[in-house]
């Protein structure tokens, strides 16, 4: 018997196979990945394109938008330029394929680029031969603002200074590969491909083990390992310095330093002491063995670099000076990445090693050079002119180039002008259209410009070279340059080897993990962040439930206790600064709601205390779940709406209400999902003192010797003890027994009492500095605080002394500051410097 | 001559600070047409490390980390040194500006000394069009070098205004020039922008400069001021001169040499950075009595 069902997939399936190679037409002259100069498709993207067209175009469509699902739900992300907020990553769904003949010529031909660059770099910061002997001119080397003065003559230890090194390729018309740019300050990228390749093989597990994908894990392996075995420590502790959230790769730099298993951390974590660096931790200074830096040279130390950086360490250099600290890249490295360099790099090549580049970079002519300006001049049209130090050409952007001949008379004649002035800022180079790879539109193959950039690591063994990489794809088709943006694409890399490949993962076998609880200790800017983390989700909670407990008493309102109770109420959220403190009792009640939830010019706002808490969130993402960080962005949205729209009572309420719904997930998850390490107790310690200070607060307005029924009654609804009150007492509110459930009673989780005994177990549990065996000032407060509080009797509470265990819960707060979070150091700006003639 | 110089940098901070960690460029070194005699550094309070070493271009950097508390600091350095310079002789240099600058562009040296250090932008001088067109002027083609530098450095002196309320340290170079008016780091900062935006080396000078009190008159203690100028590289022959535009005069034996490089972030005499929060006062004294 025949099967036709099969038959007919069969052919669909060479149909659709047919109409993908038939439909595909690569751009007159320029190299596709594809389609082959010869016109033929390339073997491997048969036997991919094979492979995919067994999936039904169904399959294929689900299977895409998996992996859209899995960056949204892993938050991948990343920041274009100069923009306040992340964007999901955009991942191309097709990987770039690379055989595995044609991938060992880019790895011959890396090796030797990077051989080269270390070797030129160890050269310019040292002897200076290359410029002594003529191959290089002093003055294409010193007009990079990378060059450092300061870190002229320092070996770094190791003895080199490159540990990790991209480059970016593209295929030149005659169809091999060739150099677009050198990275070699701070590279990024490697997490992403990282991050590409996880959500690629999941999307397509059989695609993926089938076409025989060589690993990225046992690269980062190595990288690590090569790290580790600079530093003179056998357990170094090695730190991701990063310049921090606002930075446009930050999702990358907290994913690779979890995967390597790297502290990430921020210059204000660290320290320079004694020729060494030192992290800030709660339990003191604990060294840094080495930096693996995102940050820039120039900001790397503003004592002896750029005094206006913020992200750097103050005496980092002089610490490289005394070979305290292992940095990489070493300092000054960027000075490689200049295009004046590019022009140089053939003679470098043949002058150092004998021969020439494997991989030939862009033909480049540094106008510097008599003759080179000449050329440059006399070629001007065909040309692409572009700052030698990535500096501006006319009023062009830093980095991007122009072409001669787009220019009108004027600006040629100024551009003229200035090349003849100070050649030595300019650079022409040959005209480069970036070569394609498919990428999947609407169900069909498209040609796209296309960057790869690969990457080298350093490692005991000599250089490794990442077998993948991160493949940048444009929208528009005559692109001589891609950076991640609008309309760009990010792709995975495919290298594919003849034969099955050997899995190997960075996760260790079985007996060689070393069973670990704790990781390390806690960064003080990251507790000081936890810390204020909980105070201000605190904070919003209080304000939401005295808006929650206003709005429902004007619900269920009668002309009496409108007068009366809401007064205190409404006075409370004008003395926490939900509202402007002296019109807060005259406003109308519902313009004090819309207020107190929405305002953005009220510090005490349910929206600005939720919007510090984001931004606290941010310094520390990296060690919440993504749920706590997606819930803080709904409670942000949920409350960011115009504080002048009208607003009804019941909407009020509601709006407090599913705030505070958000709000107890939040902490749902801190109790349920968050370690039991030093972060959570600073989270805890953060919630537990306002909470504290919040029934204080409370209890002195609504608990007082005189105060009605009504008020007890309401001072029960803002902390949450209605029921509890209800089963233990059978008669109605009176102030003894309200005063000891809202302040004494230890079993009421609401209670001050409840917050001290927390608070007490987490001081005791977090690391002492003393060897004294005398108390710390945060311990000393809370000792006894918790023994006044253990000591009173409800009734006998004045509310003098219920402002003092307030006051004392402000007093611990700052203990725990100055004890734990060491402060930053300020750079002196001679700025008043008199005595100039 | 032999001068006897005193330079008192005195801090007065709102709260205490405690913890200090600077770098000092105070001490002045053997240099072209002059010669250090003796040196010497004192601190309050008392630094618990103190290192010297020399920078990049040569001058002399004193590290200090302080960890006593202190609401003030006091930096005194007195040196003796001996000046006796040979007024260059403008007429040797047959060097036109153009060809300069191609001797700059092609020079093959990175030592301390070479132009290649000095032709590009630095922090305090970036890339000024308006100084260059303003410089421009005196640059006519194939005019010699120093001689087009020296009617720059009077036109300097003519066209700008000395006035000290007008710029702090930190007021880029644009506004001076905007301004016309400014002190001697704002003229030297300028005139360097003027020469490197024509592609010719110019390099930052800080130092002394003798004042001579008016006529029967005592001299005022602590009355004198640090001072900047500029020195150009002329060529190989005849390698760096100075010119000074706040006075239109070439360096001489009033001039003393404290620190050389490429602006003035380079050589500030005193950079660091302190744990401590609040406000602070600085106040500079500078005595430069020469020996009779």
């Amino acid at each position: 018997m025949r099967a036709p069902g099969r038959k007919m997939t069969e052919q669909s399936k060479l149909r659709r196979l047919q109409d993908l190679i038939s439909g595909y037409a690569p751009l007159p002259g320029i190299p596709d990945e594809f389609i082959g100069s010869d016109n033929i498709p390339r073997a491997h993207w048969m036997r991919f394109l094979d492979a995919l067209t067994n999936l039904t175009p169904e399959d294929i469509e689900n299977r895409f938008a998996a992996a859209d699902r899995h960056i949204h739900d892993t938050g991948v992300s990343y920041r274009a330029h100069g923009e306040a907020s992340e964007q999901a990553w955009p991942l191309s769904h097709v990987p770039l394929l690379i055989g595995e003949d044609e991938w060992r010529q880019i790895e011959t031909g890396v090796e030797q680029r990077v051989r080269l660059l270390e070797h030129t770099l160890a050269d310019i910061y040292g002897e200076g031969r290359l410029v002594k002997d003529g191959v290089l001119p002093a003055a294409a080397v010193t007009g990079s603002p990378d060059f450092l003065h300061a870190l002229h003559g320092v070996k770094p230890p190791g003895g080199k200074f490159l540990q990790f090194y991209a480059v970016d390729l593209g295929r030149a018309p005659d169809g091999r590969w060739w150099v677009l740019g050198d990275r070699t300050q701070a590279p990024s990228g490697s997490g992403y491909a990282l991050a590409n390749r996880l959500v690629m093989s999941r999307a397509f597990p059989a695609l993926y083990r089938d076409m025989n994908v060589e690993r990225l894990a046992p690269f980062f392996q190595a990288f690590r390992s090569g790290l580790a075995a600079i530093a003179t420590r056998s357990d170094p502790r090695i730190c991701l310095l990063s310049p921090g959230p606002l930075s446009d790769t930050y999702f990358e730099q907290a994913y690779l330093a979890r995967y390597l298993g790297f502290l990430l951390v921020e210059g204000g974590d660290l320290t320079m002491r004694d020729g060494q660096v030192h992290v800030r931790t709660i339990a003191g200074l604990k060294r840094a063995d080495v930096l693996w830096r995102r940050i820039d040279s120039d900001f790397a130390d503003p004592l002896e670099l750029n005094a206006s950086s913020r992200l750097g360490v103050p005496g980092l250099v002089e610490a490289l000076r005394d070979g305290g600290v292992v940095v990489a890249n070493a300092l000054g490295s960027g000075v490689l990445e200049t295009p004046a360099l590019m022009s140089f790099m053939p003679s470098i090549c043949k002058h150092v090693f004998g021969e020439a580049l494997a991989l030939p970079n862009i033909a480049t002519w540094w106008c510097g050079q008599k003759r080179a300006r000449a050329e440059v001049l006399e070629g001007f049209d065909g040309m692409a002119i572009a700052g030698a130090f990535g500096n501006s050409v006319l009023d062009l952007p830093p980095g991007q180039s122009i072409i001669g001949a787009s220019l009108d008379a004027a600006r040629k004649a100024r551009l003229v002008e200035q090349i003849t002035d100070r050649g030595i800022d300019f650079v022409g180079q040959e005209v480069v259209h970036l070569s394609t790879t498919p990428v999947w539109v609407d169900g069909r193959l498209t040609p796209r410009p296309f960057v790869l950039r690969v990457y080298a690591a350093a490692t005991a063994d000599g250089w490794k070279i990442m077998p993948g990489g991160f493949a940048r794809i444009s929208d528009q088709n005559d692109a001589r340059a891609v950076s991640m943006g609008e309309g760009v694409q990010a792709a995975d890399v495919w290298v594919l080897a003849d034969k099955p490949v050997v899995v190997t993962t960075l996760l260790p076998t079985d007996d060689n993990i070393r069973i670990r609880r704790i990781m390390g200790n806690l960064p003080s800017r990251a507790a000081d962040n936890l810390f204020w983390l909980g105070r201000y989700l605190e904070r919003a909670e209080a304000t939401l439930r005295l808006v929650r407990c206003l709005t429902g008493r004007l619900l269920n309102s009668d002309a009496r206790s409108e007068a009366q109770d809401l007064a205190g109420l409404k006075g409370l959220l004008g003395a926490s600064g939900a509202a402007p403190f002296k019109q807060a009792l005259l406003m109308p009640p519902m313009r004090l709601t819309a207020t107190a939830l929405h305002s953005k010019d009220d510090f005490g706002s349910a929206l600005s205390l939720v919007l510090d808490a984001q931004r606290a969130a941010s310094f520390i993402r990296e060690r919440l779940s993504l749920d706590t960080w997606l819930l803080i962005g709904s409670l942000q949205e949920r409350l960011d709406v115009d504080v002048e729209a009208p607003l009804s009572e019941s909407g009020a309420y509601e709006q407090a209400d599913s705030a505070l719904r958000v709000l107890a997930a939040i902490s749902g998850l801190a109790q349920e999902n968050m370690n039991r390490v030093a972060g959570w107790r600073f989270l805890e310690a953060g919630r537990r003192i306002e909470r504290g200070i919040n029934a204080c607060r409370l209890a002195r307005n609504f608990a007082r010797a005189a105060s009605p029924a009504e008020d007890l009654d309401i001072l029960l609804d803002l902390v949450d003890s209605q029921i509890s009150y209800r089963s233990r007492y059978l008669m109605g509110v009176a102030l003894r027994p309200v005063q000891d459930i809202v302040l004494l009673d230890p079993y009421n989780p609401r209670s001050l009492a409840f917050q001290i005994e927390r608070l007490k177990e987490h001081l005791e549990s977090l690391p002492i500095l003393n060897d004294d065996g005398m108390l710390e000032a945060p311990r000393r407060l809370m000792v006894k605080l918790a023994a006044d509080v253990a000591v009173a009797e409800a009734g006998k509470l004045r509310t003098d002394m219920i402002l003092g265990y307030e006051q004392t819960l402000m007093a611990l707060a700052d203990a725990i500051a100055v004890r734990y979070f060491l402060q930053g150091p300020h750079a002196v700006h001679a700025d008043k410097m008199s005595g100039l003639a | 001559m032999i001068y006897d110089i005193r330079h008192l940098t005195t801090y007065e901070y709102a709260s205490a600070v405690t913890f200090s960690h600077c770098a000092l460029r105070l001490l002045p070194i053997d240099g072209p047409g002059q010669r250090l005699l003796q040196s010497r550094l004192a601190i309050d309070p008392v630094p618990a490390e103190m290192e010297e070493r020399t920078c990049f271009f040569g001058n002399r950097v004193t590290s200090v980390t302080i960890n006593t508390s202190h609401r003030e600091l006091k930096i005194e350095a007195r040196s003796s040194v001996e000046v006796n310079r040979t007024a260059p002789a403008a007429g040797r240099s047959l060097n036109s500006w153009e060809d300069t600058r191609e001797a700059a562009f092609s020079n093959d040296n990175l030592s301390p000394n070479s132009p290649s250090h000095f032709l590009h932008p630095s922090r305090f001088v970036p890339r000024f069009r308006p100084a260059t067109d303003y410089a421009r002027q005196s640059f006519s083609p194939q005019r010699l070098v120093l001689q087009s530098a020296i009617e720059l450095m009077n036109r300097i002196r003519d066209d700008f205004r000395y006035d000290p309320k007008s710029t702090v340290v930190s007021t880029p170079l644009s506004e001076a020039f905007e301004k016309r008016r400014g002190v001697c780091q704002d003229f030297a900062h300028i005139m360097i922008a003027g020469l490197r935006g024509l592609g010719l080396p110019a390099a930052y000078i800080s130092g002394y400069l003798r004042t001579i009190p008016p006529k029967g008159k005592p001299r005022l203690e602590g009355a004198d001021a640090s001072h900047a100028w500029v020195s150009l590289w002329c060529g190989r022959e005849m390698g760096w001169v100075g010119l000074d535009p706040t006075n239109a005069i070439l360096i001489g034996d009033d001039h003393i040499i404290l620190a050389r490089g490429r602006d003035y972030s380079d050589i500030s005499p005193v950079a660091g950075i302190i744990l401590g929060s609040g406000e602070q006062e600085v106040d500079v004294k500078v005595d430069v009595i020469p020996r009779v």
